[in-house]
C-alpha cells in the first residue's frame, strides 16, 4: 500500500468534485497568495525607498523644533539663523529653510495646482539629472532671482513641450523665467530640490512666501559626512544658544530616515501578514467544514471500506491525504498567483517608479505562506480524518 | 465432521446491546458450525437477531459471552484491527444495496481489497479482471455503477466479494433491490459458485430466496429455533 496511491485516489475524489473542491481551495488560494504578495511588494517598498535614500546625499540632515516642548513657537527657525549658521557652526557649509506650499501655477493657457518650494544650488541635492537649461545657481540664490527649475512630472502637468527654458511660469501672484527642465528623479519622496513640482531659489522663496513666518524644516549642508552625528549636536546646541535655552530640536538624516522607514515597513508588512494568516486560518475552518460534509457524505462508503477490511489508520490516511491534496492544490494555485501579482505590481509600479530593484525574499515568502497554509491544513484536517477512521463500520453501513 | 474442514465453528454465542438503561438481548446462546464448501441461508422475522449475528459472523462485531471460531481459529475477542485484518483475508461481504463506489469503475472498484491488502496496482487489476470475467462482466470493466443495471451492479459486488479468496461469502439480501428476473439470475451465480467449492452464508426474510440454498437456519427471539437441510443439491 503506497502513499502514491492514497494521493491518486484522493485527487480523484477531488476532481470528481470539482466546484466543490475549487471553492474550498478558494479560501487557501486567495490566503497563500495574499501573505506571498505582502511578503514581495513589502520587501520591493522597502528596498525601492531605501535605495531612493541612498540618492539622497548624505551630506545633508534635517533640523527642525522638537514638536513635543512647551513653547513651539519660541524654537521658531528663521532665515536670518540659518544664515549665520555657516559661519557659526563648525562643518556647516550651507543651511537652508526646506519649506513647500501648493499653489496655482500658470504656463501658456494651461493652469494647474503645483508644489512650490525653496530650491538651492546642486550641492544639496545628490544627482538629479537635468534635461533642459541648468539648476539653480549660488548666483540665483545670492540675488533672489525670479527663476525656477520645474521637474519633469511638472512640465507634463502644465502641458510643456520642448524646451521651456527662458519661458514664463506664474505661480500664485508671482512670475518665474524657467531656467531649467529636471529629468526623471529618484529622489522621490524626500522634501529637496527634486520634489518639488516648481524649485525657486530659497532666498527668494522666503521673501515672496514665507516673509518673517517661521520655518519648520531646516536642510543643512555638511563638509563632512563623516561627522554627522557631531555635526547634528553642534547645530542643535547653536539653535539653543541663539534662542537663548529652554528650546528643543530634532535632527533627521539619511540613517534614522531609512530607519524609520524599515520600522514602518515593517509594522505594515507583519500587519498584512497576520490578515493574511487570518485568512489562512479561515481557509482552514472551510477545510474543516468540507471534509466533516465529505466524511457525512460518504459513511456508506467507509462503512464499505471498512467492511472489506481496511484498518481505522487507513481510512484516516485517506481522508487525512484528501485534505492535504486540497491543501496542496490551494498552495499551488495561490503561490502561482502570489509570485505573479508580486512580480508583476513590484515591476511594473514599484521598480519602474522608483528606478531601484530591491532583492526579494521570493523563497522565504513562499515557504512562509505554504508552511503556513500547511500547518492550518493538518490541524484542521485530522479531525474529519479521525471522525472518518473511528465511525462503527456496521452503523456507517446502514446510514441512509 | 473435524476442526480442519469447519469454515464457522459459533458456540454459545450471545450478544447483548444496552441502549440506555435497558439491556437488549440479540442473541440468546447460538450454538452451529457450517463446514466448508457449504451454501446455508439464515433466515427470521425481524428483531429475530439474524442481523446480529451476520455482524458477529462477518467479524464486525464481537459477541457478548461465547466463542466464533472462523476458519480454524479464535476471532471473538480480537480488536478493531485485528477485526479488519480477519475480513480483509479471510470474507467477502455482499449486500442489498450493493454498495459500489460511485464515479469508479467496476474495475477499481473490484480491486479495492487488494488495495488495503496491499497489492501492486498491475497485480490487482488483473485479479480483479479475472474476477469480473468469472462473473460475466468481461465486457463492462470499464463501466461505472451509474451506468450498469442493478443485477451488474450485484455482479460487481459479488467479484469485490470474491478477490481477495476468502474463506465465507457473506450475502445481507442480496435480491432485495432486484427485480425477480434478475434476482435468479444472482441466485444461479451464487449456486455456480457454490458448485465451485465457495462458502456461502445469506442472510434473508424470502422463502423463495431461501430456497436456493442447501440448509436453513431459522432464528426466533435470538435463539435458533431450526436448522434443516433443503432437498437442493
Amino acid at each position: 500500500m503506497r502513499l502514491t496511491q492514497y494521493f491518486a485516489e484522493a485527487f480523484a475524489v477531488l476532481a470528481g468534485n470539482k466546484i466543490r473542491t475549487l471553492l474550498t481551495a478558494l479560501g487557501l488560494i486567495i490566503g497563500v497568495m495574499a501573505v506571498i504578495a505582502i511578503q514581495v511588494l513589502g520587501a520591493g517598498m522597502s528596498g525601492a525607498i531605501t535605495g531612493i535614500l541612498g540618492a539622497f546625499s548624505d551630506r545633508t540632515f534635517f533640523v527642525l523644533p522638537n514638536q513635543q516642548q512647551a513653547d513651539f513657537t519660541r524654537a521658531a527657525i528663521r532665515l536670518s539663523d540659518l544664515q549665520r549658521a555657516k559661519y557659526e557652526v563648525p562643518n556647516v557649509v550651507e543651511a537652508i529653510p526646506a519649506s513647500a506650499q501648493n499653489l496655482r501655477g500658470s504656463y501658456g493657457h494651461t493652469s494647474r495646482r503645483v508644489s512650490v518650494g525653496a530650491g538651492t544650488d546642486e550641492r544639496f541635492a545628490a544627482s538629479t539629472p537635468i534635461r533642459y537649461g541648468r539648476k539653480l545657481d549660488p548666483d540665483d540664490i545670492t540675488l533672489a532671482r525670479h527663476v525656477c527649475v520645474i521637474t519633469q512630472k511638472a512640465a507634463v502637468k502644465l502641458r510643456i513641450t520642448g524646451d521651456p527654458t527662458g519661458g514664463s511660469l506664474r505661480v500664485g501672484e508671482h512670475r518665474y523665467r524657467i531656467v531649467g527642465v529636471l529629468g526623471a528623479s529618484t529622489e522621490g519622496i524626500l522634501p529637496g530640490p527634486a520634489a518639488y513640482d516648481v524649485a525657486i531659489p530659497y532666498t527668494t522663496y522666503e521673501r515672496e512666501f514665507a516673509r518673517a513666518r517661521a520655518i519648520v524644516f531646516a536642510r543643512v549642508l555638511m563638509d563632512d559626512p563623516s561627522k554627522v552625528t557631531e555635526t547634528e549636536i553642534a547645530m542643535q546646541n547653536w539653535l539653543k544658544k541663539v534662542k537663548g535655552g529652554r528650546v528643543e530640536y530634532q535632527t533627521f538624516d539619511r540613517k534614522s530616515f531609512s530607519k524609520a522607514i524599515d520600522g514602518i515597513f515593517g509594522a505594515v508588512t507583519f500587519v498584512v501578514a497576520l490578515i493574511g494568516a487570518v485568512s489562512l486560518l479561515v481557509a482552514g475552518i472551510g477545510i474543516l467544514n468540507i471534509m466533516l460534509v465529505s466524511v457525512a457524505e460518504r459513511t456508506r462508503e467507509i462503512g464499505l471500506r471498512k467492511a472489506i477490511g481496511a484498518t481505522r489508520f487507513q481510512v484516516l490516511l485517506q481522508f487525512f491525504i484528501e485534505a492535504l491534496a486540497l491543501s496542496a492544490f490551494g498552495c499551488l494555485v495561490g503561490m502561482l498567483l502570489g509570485v505573479a501579482i508580486g512580480a508583476f505590481v513590484n515591476g511594473q509600479f514599484i521598480v519602474k517608479l522608483s528606478g531601484i530593484t530591491a532583492p526579494i525574499p521570493w523563497a522565504r515568502s513562499i515557504v512562509i505562506a505554504t508552511g503556513f497554509a500547511t500547518v492550518v491544513t493538518l490541524a484542521f484536517g485530522t479531525y474529519p480524518a479521525w471522525r472518518a477512521a473511528t465511525l462503527d463500520p456496521i452503523e456507517a453501513l446502514r446510514y441512509e | 465432521m473435524n476442526d480442519s474442514q469447519r469454515a464457522i465453528d459459533v458456540r454459545d454465542v450471545t450478544k447483548t446491546y444496552s441502549l440506555g438503561d435497558v439491556k437488549v438481548e440479540a442473541l440468546r446462546g447460538v450454538t452451529f458450525t457450517i463446514a466448508r464448501g457449504e451454501y446455508v441461508a439464515i433466515m427470521g422475522p425481524s428483531g429475530s437477531g439474524k442481523s446480529t449475528l451476520m455482524n458477529l459472523l462477518g467479524c464486525l462485531d464481537r459477541p457478548t459471552t461465547g466463542q466464533y471460531f472462523l476458519d480454524g481459529s479464535d476471532v471473538s475477542t480480537l480488536g478493531d484491527d485485528q477485526l479488519a485484518a480477519i475480513r480483509l483475508k479471510k470474507l467477502g461481504f455482499v449486500f442489498q444495496g450493493f454498495n459500489l463506489l460511485p464515479r469508479t469503475s467496476a474495475l477499481k472498484n473490484v480491486a479495492l481489497p487488494l488495495f488495503y491488502a496491499g497489492i501492486r496496482a498491475k497485480t490487482r487489476n488483473a485479479t480483479a479482471a479475472d474476477q469480473l470475467r468469472e462473473v460475466g462482466l468481461g465486457d463492462r470493466m470499464d463501466h461505472k455503477p451509474s451506468e450498469l443495471s442493478g443485477g451488474q451492479q450485484q455482479r460487481v459486488a459479488i467479484a469485490r466479494a470474491l478477490v481477495n479468496d476468502p474463506a465465507v461469502v457473506l450475502a445481507d439480501e442480496p435480491t432485495g433491490n432486484l427485480d425477480s428476473q434478475t434476482s435468479e439470475e444472482i441466485m444461479a451465480l451464487f449456486h455456480h459458485l457454490n458448485d465451485g467449492g465457495r462458502t456461502i452464508i445469506m442472510v434473508t426474510h424470502d422463502e423463495d430466496v431461501a430456497g436456493h440454498a442447501r440448509r436453513i437456519i431459522r432464528l426466533r427471539d435470538g435463539r435458533i429455533v431450526d436448522d434443516q437441510v433443503t432437498g437442493k443439491g
